[in-house]
C-alpha cells in the first residue's frame, strides 16, 4: 500500500465516523430543543386551561380545536406524576396518523376528578427537523469530499519529490558508473534526505570502483609471482642432475602453484561476475555452443569411453555476455565429464525453454544443496579448485538464469532454463 | 633474430631472456614504460614481449606507437589480465597473440616461433628436425619424403615438440598447449599420454628414430638421442 493511499485511508476512516457523530449529535439537539419548545408550550396551556376550568363550566364541546384537549372522567391512580410523551392520532379527514406531544394530568372539574390530556402537533417540527438536519448533513457531506480532494491533492504534490528522489534511485546503476544526481526540492526533509542518498551514492560508487580496481590489482599481483614460479620450476626441469626426490618435490611445486593460479582465476571470474563487470550480453544458442563443445573435446570423451546424445527439439537462446556462455557450458560439461563413470553417457536435451545436461555417475557424497557452494568438492585433495559450480550459480543468478540439480538412480540433471519474472 | 621483452618483474624477464637466448634469439631486457619506449625508438626488433601493466605507463600504448612506426614488429602480449576486453584492444592495436600469466615458457616459445613463421615466410616454410619435415602451411607431416597422416592433436604435439627441441616439456604444458587451460588436469594427462604414444608409433613405422624421451615425474623431451 503506498503511503499516501493509507493516509487517506485513515483520513477517510477518521472524518467518516466524526461526519456520523456529528451527524447524530446534530440531530439529538435539534430534536431536543424543539421538544423543549413544546412542552413550554403546553405548560402554558395547562395553566390556561385551569384557569378557564376555574371561571366557567367546562363543555365537551368548550374547545374546538380537533384533539386538542380530552377530558375524561378517571381516578388519579397512586404514584402518577404528570409527564409528556408522544402519541399517534388519526386525523379526522384525511386519516393520516400524526405525531403529537401530549401531557397528561388529573384535575377536579366541577367537583369530578377528569384525566386531562393537551395536545400539540409535531407535523410542522418533524418537517423542520428533517430540513434542517438534511441541509446539515449536505453541506458536512460536501464540506468532508472537499477537504478530502484537497488533501489528496495537496499530499500528492508534497510527497512529489520523494517519488521523483526513488524513481531516481531504482534507475542508479552502481555497475554504469554514473553519479547519482538528485534534486534539491524546498522542504527540508526531502533536501535533507536527497543530500544524504547522495553522499551514500557517491561512497557507494567510490567503494565500488574501489574494489573493482582492487580486484584487477590483486589479479595482476597474485598472477605475476605464479608466472614466476611456473617459469623457475620450468628452468629447474632442464637440469639433467636431478634425482627422483628432487623431481617430485619440483611436481608438487609445479601442480601446487597450477592449482593456486587455478583458484585465483575462478575467483577473480566470480568477484567480476558478481560486480557485473561484464557488459553486452548478446543472443547465444546454448545448444548450439554446447554442440561445438562437444566437438572440441571430442578425444576427451572417447579416452574415457562416455557416450554423447544430443537432442535438441529446439534451440535454448539466453541472453549471456559470450565469455560467460562459455564458462557456464564449459563448468557444466567438465563437470558431467569428471563425476561419470567408464562406458557412461552425458545427454543433452534442448527445448525452447530449457537445456537438459543428465550424466551417468556414482551417487554424491554431498549433500545437492551444497552442490552450488564454493569450495565443496566432491572429493577432498583432487585437482579441482571446487568452484566449477558456484561459477555456474552465480552466471545464472546475475543474468536470469535459473539453474536446478536432480538425481535419479544413478542419472544426475541440470536443468537450466529462463527464470521466471 | 633480435627480441625484447619489457616486464617490469625482473626474475621473470630473466627466465624468460634465458629461454628464448638458448633458443638461439638475442634478447633484450626492459623494465619499465620509459625504457621500453626509449629501446623501441633506438633499435629494431623483429618481435617484441609486452606486459601490459608497467611501471609508467599502459603496454598497449607502448603497441600503438612501435605499430604506427614500424608495422613488420612482431608482438605477444604477457599480462596477468585475463578480460576479453584487453584481449580485443590488444588484437585492435596490432599485437598477434595474447599469452595470460602465468603461462609455461615453452608455449611462449611455441608461440614467438608460430609468429615468426608467420612474419617472414608467410608460413610457407617449412621445419626439419633430422628425417622429419612439416610443412605448416598444408599441415602435412613427411618422415623421410613419406607422408605420414596425423590427427589434428598428434599435428599440435609434433609441432609443439619441434618448436621446443630438447626441451623437457611438462605434461600440464602440455595439456594446456592441445587443449587450452580449462581443462581437467587428471583426465587430459592420460590423453597427454595416448597421444604421444600414437605419435611416437606413426613417425617410427615411417622409419624415423625415436626422439621422444620420457622424463621420469616430469613430463618429455623431444631431440636427438
Amino acid at each position: 500500500m503506498r503511503l499516501l493511499e493509507k493516509t487517506n485511508r485513515i483520513y477517510l476512516a477518521f472524518s467518516l465516523s466524526l461526519y456520523i457523530v456529528t451527524a447524530i449529535a446534530f440531530y439529538g439537539i435539534i430534536k431536543w430543543l424543539i421538544y423543549e419548545e413544546v412542552e413550554s408550550r403546553l405548560l402554558v396551556e395547562k395553566r390556561d386551561f385551569l384557569v378557564y376550568v376555574h371561571h366557567y363550566t367546562w363543555k365537551d364541546n368548550s374547545y374546538f380545536v380537533e384533539n386538542k384537549i380530552e377530558v375524561e372522567p378517571g381516578t388519579q391512580p397512586k404514584d402518577f406524576r404528570e409527564h409528556f410523551k408522544d402519541t399517534l392520532i388519526q386525523d379526522r379527514y384525511t386519516k393520516e396518523w400524526i405525531p403529537f406531544r401530549q401531557l397528561t394530568f388529573y384535575t377536579p372539574i366541577q367537583q369530578e376528578t377528569k384525566r386531562v390530556a393537551i395536545r400539540k402537533s409535531l407535523i410542522q417540527s418533524y418537517r423542520l427537523i428533517e430540513v434542517i438536519t438534511l441541509t446539515m448533513a449536505t453541506v458536512l457531506g460536501l464540506l468532508l469530499i472537499g477537504t478530502f480532494w484537497f488533501q489528496d491533492r495537496l499530499s500528492g504534490r508534497l510527497w512529489q519529490p520523494f517519488y521523483e528522489t526513488l524513481a531516481r534511485i531504482k534507475r542508479f546503476d552502481l555497475s554504469s558508473g554514473k553519479a547519482l544526481h538528485l534534486e534539491k526540492p524546498e522542504i527540508i526533509e526531502f533536501r535533507e534526505l536527497n543530500e544524504v542518498l547522495q553522499k551514500m551514492a557517491e561512497q557507494l560508487l567510490h567503494d565500488y570502483t574501489t574494489l573493482k580496481e582492487f580486484t584487477e590489482n590483486a589479479s595482476h599481483e597474485l598472477q605475476t609471482p605464479l608466472a614466476l614460479i611456473n617459469a623457475k620450476v620450468e628452468q629447474l626441469i632442464q637440469s639433467e642432475q636431478l634425482t627422483e626426490d628432487q623431481t617430485r618435490w619440483i611436481q608438487t611445486i609445479y601442480d601446487a602453484s597450477r592449482r593456486m593460479s587455478r583458484l585465483n582465476q575462478g575467483l577473480l571470474l566470480l568477484a567480476k561476475i558478481e560486480n557485473r563487470q561484464f557488459t553486452s550480453p548478446q543472443e547465444i544458442d546454448l545448444s548450439r555452443e554446447l554442440h561445438e563443445k562437444f566437438a572440441d573435446m571430442e578425444e576427451l570423451f572417447t579416452h574415457k569411453g562416455i557416450r554423447i546424445e544430443q537432442e535438441t527439439a529446439s534451440p535454448f537462446v539466453v541472453s549471456l555476455p559470450a565469455i560467460l556462455a562459455d564458462s557456464l557450458l564449459g563448468n557444466l560439461v567438465s563437470n558431467a565429464l569428471k563425476h561419470n563413470m567408464p562406458g557412461g553417457y552425458i545427454r543433452v536435451e534442448s527445448s525452447a525453454d530449457e537445456l537438459l545436461i543428465r550424466n551417468s555417475g556414482p551417487t554424491l557424497n554431498n549433500e545437492p544443496d551444497v552442490l552450488f557452494s564454493r569450495f565443496k568438492k566432491e572429493e577432498t585433495g583432487s585437482d579441482s579448485a571446487g568452484l566449477g559450480l558456484a561459477i555456474v550459480k552465480q552466471i545464472c543468478d546475475s543474468y536470469g538464469l535459473a539453474i536446478r540439480y536432480t538425481e535419479n538412480k544413478g542419472e544426475h540433471t541440470f536443468r537450466l532454463a529462463r527464470k521466471e519474472a | 633474430m633480435k627480441m625484447l621483452v619489457v616486464e617490469d618483474e625482473q626474475e621473470l624477464a630473466e627466465s624468460i631472456t634465458s629461454y628464448l637466448t638458448r633458443e638461439g634469439y638475442r634478447c633484450e631486457m626492459a623494465a619499465t614504460f620509459r625504457e621500453a619506449d626509449e629501446k623501441l625508438y633506438l633499435y629494431e626488433y623483429d618481435c617484441v614481449i609486452v606486459d601490459l601493466t608497467l611501471p609508467g605507463g599502459d603496454g598497449l600504448d607502448l603497441i600503438e606507437t612501435l605499430k604506427k612506426r614500424i608495422a613488420s614488429t612482431g608482438i605477444i602480449i604477457i599480462s596477468a589480465r585475463n578480460a576479453l576486453e584487453d584481449k580485443i584492444r590488444g588484437l585492435e592495436v596490432g599485437s598477434d597473440d595474447y599469452l595470460t600469466k602465468p603461462f609455461h615458457l615453452s608455449e611462449l616459445n611455441a608461440r614467438v616461433k608460430s609468429l615468426i613463421r608467420r612474419r617472414n615466410f608467410g608460413g610457407h616454410n617449412e621445419i626439419r628436425f633430422r628425417e622429419i619435415e612439416v610443412h605448416p602451411h598444408a599441415h602435412k607431416v613427411f618422415v623421410g619424403g613419406q607422408e605420414t597422416v596425423l590427427s589434428r592433436k598428434e599435428y599440435d604435439l609434433l609441432l609443439y615438440f619441434l618448436s621446443n627441441l630438447d626441451v623437457a616439456l611438462t605434461k600440464a604444458s602440455i595439456a594446456e598447449h592441445l587443449w587450452g587451460d580449462n581443462i581437467d588436469s587428471a583426465d587430459s594427462l592420460d590423453m597427454v599420454y595416448s597421444h604421444i604414444k600414437n605419435l611416437r608409433r606413426k613417425l617410427v613405422e615411417k622409419g624415423s628414430g625415436d626422439y621422444i624421451r620420457s622424463i621420469y615425474g616430469i613430463g618429455y623431451k623431444f631431440g636427438p638421442q
